[in-house]
């Protein structure tokens, strides 16, 4: 239901006092974080070195599949500043390994030991900490370390891990296909025959890493006289890394405290439990000593969870008419070595099944997702999760039936979109889409890039011999999904809730503590334009904390775009009844009734009459001042509610590529790039242009340079990042913006999530323009990322098959 | 990624520097801006017992013309190639070069002489001294010696130096006023090291060529100079069937290799490409003051 008391608010009379006062949901605040992290003064976990700190090096696996036959660190324990060398054995009944788990029906999850038991699954994979008084010591005991491995066969195309007789990654699974599933509605063979129209493809989405700028961390600390574990660390997720803890560690919740301070983006990356947090939670606990870790970026690329890898074979059937009838996908998965804690490795290859019918009708569908395990890094989260790829097959399907059908991609797009009328619409696989931009995004993004005069310049080009190609990528997701859906399938955890804590204390100072942990995305600003709304109070009168487990009693982070619609509702929900009572206050202290009395700017004022009070003579007045308020009036300025979106709500965007490539170097450069994207309410038009910017890069980073490579042995050959390419401030062009509001979700505040939406749609935009673009050589992307090679390869077969013909 | 132990000199003359290397050999390591030995350092892929750094050898940062040379100390900055008066406009090619080197950040340390000695195949710096016949002296405790670019380079990372050998300075031979030039690069990003490079300068005052130096990277064990162009070019009136032969004739001298990002196939096709345009280019703009 949508929430009629703040709809009213803004659309109500203007012409009463209060309601006159700017609002700042909606307003381009500059970040209250900024400050501290433009000026050198944030704190992140790197900074944070306790006295007698001891420092962690890992030395990880050399091989891609091994056994390990023994480890010997005599010599590495016996080097000057060495404090301590721990393996598997010294963990050994202190804590058991990490498993995912799911109710997933025939879900096999797999037992990651935070340091290597028995066997090492991919090249990287933490086997020995060394304890050491600074790094540098450390560094050098590992290479003291000798291990003795037998080199088993390394699983690395995850087709051949698929096949009858490939070696066991994991002895005790029957297959290396931890979990399959189908989507279907109706009779996709007979759908399938009766289309007119058939347009299929093999498609690939190579393995990303998520890239932070701020490498993994973490510092333990146990408190051996209160016998309390502190771990602060590089999470997005210190709630769910709580319970993790007090569960592995068999410790009750109240003395064990996740800290996430100041983080360096996450993308995914750092929103699930690694074995390095364990380990050395567990090892500080065992060794009383505070232990500190910080990765490189070689660990970072070769460890931290990666995502989207993805090969999809998939068919769509149309009438003549361009309707579609049917689409039929199956995609293969490949997970890397462990199913993460606490995703799953299932979740990422099922989104990519869950959401491939897109934003259109499909009447009838088949989608088939295994997922595989490889002697890869695990695969996790990674912003857009599963979708990119769903996007980037469905949206090159509609491009290859509209040239069948000797249609233009829009008006087939138009044919196909739900439409106002039919929401909410029931996707096959079970998504429910409620209102939002589908045909409006498309229709704006045309207008915005004026498509017929695109169109046109695009024909002029191929005139000349320029090769000028426009790719649309029109997309839906799910955002701030409530309890109704897992973020997870069959995952066992709540992720549909978040609670929030607003407090005004005996100064009048507003304090508000969440359980989401803003990495990036500036929650500490926006969380806090919603609260000075509600309130009624000045912005620099509120302190939003997070990223802390002990500010709440469950909650769970900052990840699935999730944030601003949670937190923001869950900030909404207890602002009000904050403000109820600090009106019943000043309606005794103005002598008022409460309705009578409106809040701004951190003053209470009564309608038409020149009396005020302010914040802080309420507080003063509530908590201090003996005498000024009855007994019964008296009572704590705070509030905590938990808020549910239950379904979440949908967002959707077109994004418009426009690309040229080079005749004859066959360079590709981006010429524009619009997004038209419909996140409901808008808090801070800055802060949703920023993520827009920043997933729109990502995205080009998937459509064009970003890769990680293993090679046949399984050893990865992008651990650096002359290998791994990012697209750089040279490599994004402008990228043009246009916000819609079709009609605002039921979600309190009316908000929609919008953090990843530039990931999902921008490599499928782009992928189509390249496509485009490249149509004289009669050549398709269909393997991303689209590298310099990858084209060069694409154009050269084309030639040659049109030699030999 | 933290190096392994290294002891540490930071001498300030040339003398003292040498007497260093003699004394270490193959042991020490020369640092000078540190961009391409650092990370090798860091990833302990190189393990110096010493690392010698040069950084305060005051006499090895100078950059001047002399007659038709320009004369750069070893510990000159990419930065101050890229900023010189005297290369924007008596070396326009280089300075065109010099913009192609990495970022901003890193030509703001590296050096010449570092990037001589490094002898990256796929860098401008070596490139450049083979396509204006850099001339580069070489120290060592016994003496100097010069060495022409053509005998410094003879593989990937590997150049005629010895462990005790110090690059002093370079030697550029500066075209005559009003030679054409052309530099075409093709890498991934901005930045980057390049997948093919070709420059050239050239000479023709009446369109027929008097003479032309054409060099390319990327697209073999060592920056080349591509003599059999050359001499089909020169004394020759440019036409579309002399630039033809010239682009079948880049690509095949070439050994291009493949990697990661790009086949042997892809990097001859590239050679070709630009091949075709840097003489098209070059002859275009002979004539023509600097900009």
């Amino acid at each position: 239901m949508t929430d009629p008391t703040l709809l009213d608010r803004v659309t109500k009379d203007p012409g009463e006092a209060g309601e006159m006062r700017p609002r700042s949901v909606g307003a381009r605040v500059r970040r209250l974080e900024d400050p501290r992290l433009l000026s050198g003064r944030a704190r992140f976990t790197d900074d944070l070195e306790p006295r007698n700190c001891v420092h962690v090096a890992f030395r990880r696996s050399d091989h891609a599949h091994a056994r390990i036959l023994s480890v010997d660190v005599s010599e590495a324990s016996a080097m000057p500043g060495v404090v301590a060398v721990c393996t598997a054995a010294d963990l050994e009944g202190i804590v058991g390994p990490i498993r995912a788990t799911s109710r997933m029906k025939d879900y096999f999850a797999t037992s990651m030991h935070p340091l290597a038991r028995d066997k090492v699954r991919y090249v990287g994979e933490p086997v020995v900490a060394v304890l050491a008084e600074n790094r540098y010591l450390a560094e050098d005991a590992l290479e003291l370390i000798n291990i003795e491995y037998d080199v088993l066969e390394p699983l690395v195309d995850p087709e051949a891990a698929l096949a009858d007789g490939a070696p066991l990654l994991h002895e005790e699974a029957p297959s290396n296909v931890i979990a399959s599933r189908t989507f279907a509605r109706g009779e996709i063979d007979a759908a399938m025959a009766e289309a007119e129209i058939r347009v299929s493809g093999r498609f690939r989405m190579r393995r990303k890493t998520p890239l932070a700028m701020e490498n993994r961390a973490c510092v333990a600390e146990w408190d051996a006289g209160r016998r309390a574990l502190t771990l602060t660390s590089t999470t997005q997720i210190p709630g769910i890394v709580r319970d993790a803890l007090a569960e592995l560690l068999e410790m009750p919740g109240h003395s064990v405290r996740v800290v996430a301070p100041d983080v360096g983006g996450g993308f995914g990356g750092k929103g699930s439990l690694y074995g390095e947090e364990v380990a050395l939670a567990a090892l500080s606990r065992k060794l009383e000593l505070p232990l500190k870790w910080t990765s490189d970026r070689l660990e970072d690329l070769i460890s931290t969870s990666q995502g989207f890898d993805e090969l999809v074979e998939a068919e769509l059937g149309l009438t003549r008419d361009g309707a579609i009838m049917a689409l039929n996908a199956d995609v293969i998965g490949d997970i890397g070595a462990y199913s993460i804690y606490p995703w799953t490795g299932v979740m990422e290859p099922v989104q990519v099944v869950s959401f491939m019918p897109g934003p259109y009708r499909v009447p009838v569908y088949r989608g088939h997702v295994r997922a595989v395990s490889t002697c890869k890094a695990p695969t996790g989260p990674y912003r857009g999760v599963g979708r990119p790829i769903s996007t980037f097959v469905m949206e090159r399907l509609m491009d290859m039936a509209a040239e069948r059908l000797g249609l233009d991609p829009v008006e087939l797009r138009l044919r196909n979109l739900v439409r106002a009328e039919e929401f909410p619409y029931r996707v096959a696989s079970g998504i429910v889409w409620d209102r939002s931009s589908f045909v409006e995004s498309l229709e704006a993004a045309c207008e915005a890039v004026d498509y017929a005069a695109l169109r046109r310049e695009q024909a002029v080009a191929r005139a000349e011999g320029r090769l000028l190609g426009i790719g649309i990528a029109t997309y839906a997701e799910l955002t701030g999904i409530g309890s109704r859906i897992s973020a997870a399938p069959g995952m066992p955890i709540n992720t549909g809730t978040e609670s929030a804590t607003v407090r005004i204390d005996s100064t009048g100072a507003v304090t508000a503590n969440f359980g989401i942990a803003s990495h990036g995305q500036g929650l500490e600003t926006t969380l806090a334009q919603v609260l000075a709304d509600e309130l009624g109070a000045r912005l620099e009168d509120i302190r939003v904390l997070h990223g802390d487990s002990s500010l709440v009693a469950h909650g769970t982070g900052t990840y699935a775009s999730r944030s601003a619609v949670l937190a923001g509702g869950a900030g909404t929900l207890s602002a009000r009844a904050v403000k109820d009572k600090v009106l019943r206050v000043a309606a005794h202290l103005l002598e008022a009734s409460v309705e009578d009395l409106v809040a701004h700017d951190g003053f209470v004022h009564v309608r038409g009459a020149n009396r005020n009070v302010s914040f802080r003579e309420i507080a003063k007045a509530n908590y201090s001042d003996m005498g000024r308020l009855p007994k019964e009036l008296r009572e704590d300025l705070s509030s905590t509610k938990t808020y549910d979106p239950f379904f979440g709500t949908a967002t959707a965007a077109t994004h418009v590529a426009v690309v040229e490539v080079d005749p004859e170097t066959y360079q590709v450069s981006l010429r524009r790039f619009l997004v038209a994207e419909d996140c409901g309410r808008i808090i801070n038009p800055m802060i949703v242009d920023g993520q827009v910017h920043g997933a729109v890069a990502q995205g080009i980073g998937a459509a064009l340079y970003e890769e990680v490579v293993y090679d046949a042995t399984g050893q990865m050959v992008t651990a650096s990042l002359a290998d791994y390419v990012v697209p750089a401030a040279g490599e994004v062009p402008r990228i043009d913006i246009v916000h819609l509001e079709a009609e605002l979700p039921s979600t309190v505040g009316g908000f929609r999530g919008m953090g990843e939406g530039g990931t999902i749609g921008a490599p499928a935009a782009i992928a189509n323009a390249l496509s485009d673009a490249l149509s004289p050589f009669g050549v398709a992307v269909c393997d991303l990322p689209a590298t310099p090679e990858r084209i060069f390869r694409l154009i050269e077969n084309a030639g040659k098959a049109k030699a030999s013909a | 990624m933290k190096p392994a132990p290294f002891e540490y000199a930071r001498p300030e003359t040339v003398e003292e520097v040498l007497s260093i290397l003699a004394e270490h050999g193959d042991e020490a390591k020369i640092l000078a801006g540190g961009q391409s030995l650092v990370p090798l350092l860091n990833f302990r892929m190189l393990r110096p017992a010493i690392l010698v750094d040069v950084n305060r050898v005051a006499a090895l940062d100078f950059l001047e013309v002399d007659g038709d040379i320009l004369r750069v100390g070893a510990l000159t900055r990419h930065l101050s190639l890229e900023l010189s008066d005297a290369v924007r406009t008596r070396l326009p090619v280089l300075r065109r070069a010099m913009e192609h080197v990495a970022h901003v950040a890193i030509r703001s340390r590296g050096t010449i002489g570092g990037s001589l000695s490094h002898a990256d195949p796929a860098a401008e710096l070596p490139m450049m001294a083979r396509l204006l016949d850099a001339r580069i002296h070489v120290r060592n405790s016994g003496g100097e010696r010069v060495v022409d670019a053509a005998d410094f380079f003879l593989a990937p990372l590997t150049t005629s130096l010895e462990p005790e050998d110090l690059v002093t300075e370079v030697r550029l031979s500066l075209p005559p006023q009003g030679s054409g030039w052309a530099f075409e690069e093709y890498a991934q990003r901005s930045g980057d090291f390049a997948f093919a490079a070709v420059s050239a300068v050239v000479e023709a005052p009446e369109g027929r060529i008097e003479d032309i130096r054409l060099a390319a990277m990327g697209v073999d064990e060592t920056p080349v100079r591509l003599d059999a162009i050359e001499e089909e070019l020169r004394g020759r009136v440019l036409d579309g069937r002399l630039v033809d032969g010239a682009v079948e004739l880049a690509r095949q001298s070439v050994n291009p290799n493949t990697d990661l990002k790009a086949s042997a196939e892809h990097r001859r096709h590239l050679m070709g490409v630009l091949t075709r345009r840097v003489i098209t280019q070059a002859v275009g703009r002979t004539g023509k003051a600097a900009a």
